[in-house]
């Protein structure tokens, strides 16, 4: 890979697991319910309608392999790119989608309520997961890991998955908000 | 020292994964509280004719020439729509407007009303492009109906009785009216309360 900067190896750890928790965890709500996910697809109307189905399957295993892979060590590189790959194609659509102007479709982002909508904020926290998907992957500074580095991995995911909860329930209720002042 | 620092970190981890649950939490239900504030119906100004009586009756000349009838019996209903052209919320309404006039067309007519500067109108009415539909200037229609404030609709049916009326600021509270006749209730507000009487 090419020379990236040099992160301290918590924060590698911390991107890693925290990805790997929000991919397994949406192509969960996905799998769940694939005939939600099958509707949400159609509206993005970029593929043909016969092929929702299909892509109602492999999104989410795609998710799925790219969490996965991300949880080991080992194999972190490939889960990386996998998530990457995945993030800017699905970005790409969500772009497409604002240009033409249909915001006001569900973004099937899959999360346990659904409803979210598409917005710029959603582009933007793609491409924050797609730079943690770097930094999962960046060189590390080698240094003695000791038993309080894994608090501050554990605490750091869950602190960042939090903040990424946080983040999609606001920008569900940003357009209510909006629905009601008008 | 570094035990110090040590108990500190953990400490402080503790609290911001707490306040991370506390912020989740009220984004929550500021989003739970957002769905459940259903928008209100069209709000009645307690004044003018009642809803189910007989509409005043008005025969006017439009911008167009043609002549409008107010509160005359036919064979659709009619939603007169009271406006001015310096109202922002009358505007926005517009769009929504011409859409359910033309999906409604089999049972309902869309009427405008202002008063004002003929030539003022005039203008307003073609940049707006509303020649589909009659515009009235009247003061005295619009005190018929004790219109205070804009936007107002009323919505007048067959047999020219007021079926429903309110100042509607939203699409939602212009269907109210609609709803309001489909139900048989003046208001959205009076159908609230009947239901609260019931239980």
């Amino acid at each position: 890979m090419a020379p990236a900067p040099l992160l301290d190896p918590t924060l590698t750890h911390m991107c890693a697991a925290v990805l790997a928790i929000i991919f397994i965890g949406g192509a969960w709500h996905k799998l769940r319910d694939r005939e939600a996910f099958a509707m949400a697809v159609e509206q993005y109307r970029l593929v043909p309608e016969s092929w929702a189905g299909a892509l109602a399957w492999g999104l989410p295993l795609w998710e799925l392999a790219a969490g996965g892979l991300l949880l080991a060590t080992a194999t972190r590189e490939w889960g990386a790119l996998l998530a990457l790959a995945l993030l800017m194609a699905v970005t790409a659509a969500v772009t497409v989608n604002l240009l033409r102007g249909r915001s006001h479709i569900d973004c099937g982002c899959g999360g346990p309520e659904g409803g979210q909508h598409l917005s710029w904020g959603l582009v933007a926290r793609n491409l924050l997961l797609g730079v943690m998907a770097l930094a999962s992957v960046a060189m590390e500074t080698t240094r003695q890991l000791v038993w309080l580095d894994g608090l501050t991995v554990a605490a750091g995911t869950l602190g960042l998955y939090g903040l990424y909860a946080a983040a999609n329930q606001l920008m569900t209720n940003h357009p209510r908000l909006m629905n009601l002042r008008s | 020292m570094t035990e110090a620092l040590v108990v500190s970190n953990a400490v402080l981890w503790v609290l911001v994964l707490a306040l991370l649950v506390v912020v989740f939490a009220l984004a929550r239900q500021v989003g739970i509280l957002y769905e459940r504030v259903a928008p209100m119906g069209a709000l009645i100004l307690d004044s003018g004719p009642k809803v189910g009586d007989a509409a005043p009756r008005f025969d006017l000349p439009a911008l167009d020439g043609r002549m409008l009838s107010v509160g005359a019996a036919g064979e659709r209903s009619q939603l007169l729509f009271f406006l001015s052209p310096t109202c922002p919320v009358c505007k926005k309404l517009l769009p929504i407007l011409k859409s359910i006039a033309g999906a409604e067309s089999a049972w309902l007519r869309l009427a405008f009303a202002s008063d004002g500067e003929t030539e003022e109108h005039q203008s307003f009415y073609r940049r707006a492009g509303l020649s589909a539909f009659p515009y009235v200037l009247s003061a005295e229609l619009g005190m018929a109906f004790r219109v205070g404030k804009l936007p107002y609709a009323v919505l007048i049916d067959e047999s020219g009785r007021v079926r429903a009326k309110g100042l509607v600021n939203s699409r939602e509270q212009l269907e109210s009216l609609f709803t309001a006749k489909d139900l048989n209730v003046a208001s959205v507000q009076d159908y609230l309360e009947s239901r609260a009487g019931q239980s």
